[in-house]
């Protein structure tokens, strides 16, 4: 009964003012951020972050989710109409949405990717709030040492996930939690790693590193980068043929959906990964009537039809647990945690309205997705004819201001140019961003869940390993070590099983 | 080893794994040497070690012995999808952002014989707009970086004047919606000069 009138609760939260105002003014701002390259989501929300501080929490959190949503279907119109992805997500639409622009089908193409993208955002939408009941259950069930051994789980999956080196991934995650050790102590009243410096007595703004990582390091990237061409580019084709394309192939846009959902409940995974698997996997059932890369509608309908449901799937251990799936999700749980929210027991508890609204919006997000992509497609080019040049230095000047805006404290705008720098490089070397994001935000809870397990325990590392009395704790640090040492080991097992 | 590595001594990733080594040695000894309670100690130092050894694997992974190596330099991935074979993909784009990193802009430099690399253009004039920032004020630092930044890539000049007010003005609203002292540097104040600057456009409204 509780669910069923939180429901409602956030029904009404989602469907009031200036909430809805918010969802809507997130979509229309996710879709021109998502269109224009080199921007994207995680870049869009973390210079929006700082900037949600004066709202209300729902909508603060609500409008970052409309971000998130309206940059997924963004990232496609470049994606299509220039062969170059506005978002990384978008990067699979090139193959078929490109060709497609080419034959005269750019309309077609973006309706598709409007209409599939909608539509299994809507159903996953859906999906989530059914699966809630079943969420809340297993959520409560975790206590302190639960959540200390979650986020080293998280920090070990995204390492896996995003097909590096472990020990990169690993240094990656613990320098995050090194760095949130900065200031003064969570247990005891005592500046650490100050050295003097009165500023520092907060430590660093996990808003401004994300700022740093995302925003900052992007435009560094970007830079580098050469101008698309600012060529007039003639959109043809039919909007409401390529709308109905969608319900030609219902198989193709479910299959994608789940999909999207199931990776993006994956930590590090992302809309990247699933939009490719999406697209590999219609490529290979469909192989022997297919044209891929030659522009089958399929190839479009395939991965825009994840990239939406990738979000409803990496909200659930985002805010079950507090690990992000992906960049996006990170700077969302930053945003969470910025506004005084707890993932885990709270969100599934006491604040389970807020949950619901945060689910039924991206549900009404999505129906505006259909209304504002559908409006919004014969001016699309205007969107991403704008130079990087031009972004670049209005990017960093909103960074710095946002920074600054957090405590007012210079110390977090020199981290954004420390950590973009950092940031710039981890990429350039593959170590994990999100990993050290997930560290960085993390930390400080995991501090307080580790020092309270030993609390518990009695000072004994036992807690964490032990079958008997903590199962569930047990269960995670075999997971923690599988997860770990499983490819090494299998692969050293396959080597000397394929010798003998 | 690749050819990158034997071409150039020393690589940026090296650079920055000594830094890390540097920086974490620093938060395992500083606790020790400035007598941190253990609640305010252990996990810092914890994470630090990770740091510290996992730089230092990563810094000489060359001299490690086979399996260790492996461990510390192979790839693991637990999803299959091997992007690299389809066409186009983020594998591929990789590729090519190598050739994009070797484009060389239109500067205003390049026309006086200067070649400066477009992300080390980026990186100083942003470091010396955030001292600006600090020194004199956000408020008149931005205008002077939004305008030599695009005029540097030889951007339409009306539309880096329009692109600099736009800048100020997002500052201007910060300023005055969110009371932050962007007018006011650390060193030079220049903010008794605002209303000079400000009222001939709000009539005299701040």
């Amino acid at each position: 009964m509780a669910a069923v009138s939180a429901f409602f609760e956030g029904l009404s939260i989602a469907l009031s003012w200036p909430t809805i105002g918010w969802l809507a003014v997130g979509m229309m701002l996710g879709i021109v951020l998502g269109a224009l390259p080199g921007i994207g989501s995680p870049v869009g929300m973390a210079i929006v972050l700082p900037l949600t501080l004066p709202l209300e929490t729902t909508a603060a959190i609500i409008l970052l989710v409309a971000i998130y949503s309206g940059a997924m279907f963004g990232g496609s119109i470049a994606a299509i109409l220039l062969n170059a992805p506005g978002t990384e997500s978008a990067a699979a639409t090139t193959l078929d949405g490109y060709p497609m622009a080419q034959n005269g089908l750019a309309k077609n193409a973006l309706a598709i990717a409007t209409a599939a993208s909608a539509l299994n955002g809507f159903l996953a939408a859906i999906a989530l709030v059914v699966l809630s009941p079943l969420l809340i259950e297993i959520v409560l069930a975790f206590g302190s040492p639960e959540y200390f051994l979650l986020a080293v789980l998280g920090i070990s999956l995204i390492t896996i996930v995003t097909q590096g080196s472990i020990v990169k991934g690993l240094v990656a995650g613990a320098l995050g939690f090194m760095i949130s050790t900065i200031g003064t102590a969570i247990l005891s009243p005592r500046p650490r790693y100050t050295f003097g410096q009165f500023g520092l007595y907060n430590g660093i703004d996990f808003v401004a590193a994300l700022i740093g990582m995302f925003a900052f390091a992007e435009m560094m990237k970007l830079a580098a980068q050469k101008q698309i061409s600012q060529d007039d580019l003639d959109i043809a084709g039919s909007v409401r043929e390529g709308a109905k394309t969608v319900f030609k192939y219902p198989v193709t846009t479910i299959k994608s959906g789940l999909i999207g959902m199931g990776i993006g409940m994956i930590p590090g995974s992302g809309a990247t990964t699933s939009t490719f698997v999406a697209y590999a996997e219609e490529a290979r059932s469909s192989a022997t009537d297919g044209s891929f890369g030659d522009g089958d509608p399929r190839g479009v309908i395939a991965p825009e039809g994840a990239n939406n449901p990738t979000v409803s799937g990496s909200l659930i251990p985002t805010l079950s647990f507090g690990i992000p799936g992906s960049g996006s999700t990170a700077v969302l749980l930053g945003g969470i945690l910025m506004h005084g929210l707890q993932p885990g027991p709270v969100l599934f508890g006491e604040q389970l309205h807020i949950t619901y609204a945060l689910f039924i919006s991206l549900f009404l997000s999505n129906i505006l997705i259909v209304v504002v992509g559908l409006t919004v497609i014969p001016y699309a080019s205007k969107i991403t004819e704008i130079d990087t040049n031009l972004i670049i230095p209005m990017v960093i000047v909103l960074s710095f201001a946002g920074a600054y805006t957090l405590n007012q404290n210079w110390w977090d705008v020199g981290a954004v140019v420390v950590l973009g720098l950092l940031g710039f490089y981890m990429v350039r070397y593959n170590y994990s961003v999100i990993a050290f994001v997930l560290g960085i935000v993390l930390g400080p809870i995991a501090e307080q869940n580790f020092f309270r397990s030993l609390q518990i325990s009695g000072g004994e590392y036992t807690i964490f390993v032990d079958p008997v009395n903590q199962p569930l704790s047990f269960l995670l640090t075999i997971a923690i070590l599988v997860v770990l040492f499983g490819p090494f080991v299998k692969g050293r097992v396959e080597r000397v099983v394929s010798r003998t | 080893m690749s050819s990158k590595y034997t071409e150039h001594n020393v690589t940026a990733e090296q650079i920055m794994l000594v830094v890390l080594v540097g920086v974490s040695a620093l938060f395992i000894v500083e606790p020790i040497l400035s007598n941190y309670p253990d609640d305010a100690r252990v996990f810092p130092q914890l994470t630090a070690s990770i740091v510290f050894v996992g730089s230092l694997l990563l810094l000489f992974r060359d001299y490690l012995p086979g399996p260790l190596r492996t461990f510390v330099a192979e790839s693991i991935s637990i999803t299959s999808t091997d992007e690299s074979d389809i066409p186009g993909s983020e594998a591929n784009l990789e590729e090519s952002e190598t050739t994009d990193e070797e484009y060389e802009a239109e500067t205003l430099g390049a026309e006086y014989g200067y070649k400066v690399d477009e992300t080390t253009f980026m990186v100083v004039t942003t470091i010396l707009y955030f001292a600006g920032g600090w020194a004199a004020g956000f408020l008149f630092a931005t205008p002077i970086y939004v305008l030599g930044y695009t005029l540097w890539f030889r951007t339409n000049p009306v539309t880096s004047v329009l692109l600099a007010v736009l800048g100020t003005f997002v500052i201007y609203l910060f300023m005055t919606y969110l009371v932050l002292p962007f007018d006011q540097g650390h060193i030079f104040d220049f903010s008794p000069f605002l209303p000079l600057l400000v009222e001939p456009i709000t009539g005299g409204g701040v």
